[in-house]
C-alpha cells in the first residue's frame, strides 16, 4: 500500500494546501493592497512551480531542455501580455 | 518499433517521447491563451455598470471547496501515474476514477456558483466585469470538462487493453492536462478570487 503512495508526491500534496493556506491570509487578515498582492504572486508561482516538477515530471527524461524552454517561452509572452496589458490599459503609461 | 526498456513505458518508443513533448507544446499555447483572458480580466474588473462588483458576489466557502477538490484531483491523477509505472494497473483506474469523481464535484460547485451568481443579477451580459468573469472561468470549466471525458475513455482503453506503450502515453498526457488545468485554477484562485476578496 505505502508504496502507492511515494513520498515526493505526498509531500509535493502537504505543500500545495500549505500554499494555499498562505494564500488564504490575505482574505482572513487585514493587510494592505501590496502586501497581499506579494504574498499571492509568491505563493502562485511556487504553486505553479511545483506542480510542474513533482507531478508533471517536467525535467525527467532527455526532452528536459526542449520542455523548459517551451514553458518558460510560454510564461515570458503570458507575463508579457498580462503586463504589457496593464501598463496600457490600467496604470495609464 | 523500438522499444527502450529503461525509460517509463510512457516513455518507451520515440514516437511516445514525441508525443509527450509535443503536448507541452500545446500547453505553452494553453498558458498563452489564460494570459490573454486574464489581462482582459484585469483591464476589465472595475468596470462593473450598474451590474455588482466582484467583492459582492463572490463567496469564499464554494471556492475553497473548488480550490480543495482540484488540489487533491492534481495529487490523485499523479498517484495513478505512479501506480501506472508500476506496473499496478486496478490501483491506477482506481485512482483515475477518484481523479474525475472530484473532477465532476468541482463541476458541480462550479455550476452552483454560476447559477447564484446570475440570480444576483451578475450574468454574462451585465457588465463589461462579469462578461470577463465568466468568459475566464467558463474556459477553465469548459476544460475540466473536457478532461473528464476524456479521463474517461483513458480509463476504459486501458480496462480493455492493459498498460501498453500506447495506453500509458495517452494516460500520461492526460495527466500533464489535468495537472496543468490545477495550474490555471491556482491563479483564477488567487488573482480573481481572492485579490477580488482581499
Amino acid at each position: 500500500m505505502s508504496q502507492l503512495f511515494p513520498m515526493k508526491q505526498v509531500l509535493g500534496f502537504v505543500f500545495s494546501i500549505l500554499l494555499t493556506i498562505i494564500a488564504l491570509a490575505v482574505y482572513f487578515l487585514d493587510m494592505s493592497f501590496a502586501v497581499g498582492m506579494t504574498i499571492l504572486l509568491v505563493t502562485a508561482f511556487i504553486q505553479a512551480g511545483l506542480q510542474l516538477v513533482v507531478f508533471m515530471h517536467a525535467g525527467e527524461t532527455k526532452d528536459k531542455g526542449a520542455i523548459y524552454t517551451n514553458v518558460f517561452y510560454g510564461l515570458i509572452i503570458a507575463l508579457v501580455t498580462v503586463f504589457g496589458t496593464l501598463l496600457a490599459m490600467v496604470w495609464d503609461m | 518499433m523500438k522499444i527502450d526498456n529503461s525509460l517509463p513505458l510512457e516513455y518507451s518508443t520515440e514516437e511516445n517521447s514525441l508525443k509527450i513533448l509535443g503536448f507541452w507544446i500545446f500547453l505553452g499555447a494553453e498558458i498563452m491563451l489564460f494570459a490573454t483572458l486574464f489581462a482582459t480580466y484585469f483591464t476589465l474588473e472595475n468596470r462593473t455598470g450598474s451590474g455588482p462588483t466582484g467583492a459582492e458576489i463572490f463567496q469564499i466557502t464554494p471556492v475553497l471547496f473548488e480550490t480543495i477538490l482540484l488540489l487533491t484531483s492534481s495529487f490523485t491523477v499523479g498517484l495513478g501515474i505512479h501506480a501506472m509505472r508500476i506496473g499496478k494497473q486496478k490501483a491506477m483506474i482506481s485512482f483515475f476514477s477518484i481523479t474525475l469523481l472530484l473532477g465532476l464535484a468541482f463541476l458541480g460547485v462550479e455550476i452552483f456558483e454560476f447559477v447564484t451568481y446570475v440570480h444576483e443579477g451578475a450574468g454574462i451580459q451585465t457588465s463589461a466585469f462579469t462578461s470577463a468573469l465568466l468568459t475566464t472561468l467558463g474556459t477553465h470549466g469548459a476544460h475540466v470538462t473536457l478532461g473528464f471525458f476524456w479521463g474517461l475513455f483513458i480509463i476504459l482503453q486501458i480496462k480493455k487493453r492493459g498498460l501498453t506503450p500506447q495506453t500509458t502515453n495517452k494516460a500520461f498526457i492526460f495527466s500533464l492536462y489535468w495537472h496543468f488545468l490545477d495550474v490555471v485554477w491556482i491563479f483564477i484562485f488567487s488573482f480573481i478570487y481572492l485579490k477580488g476578496m482581499m
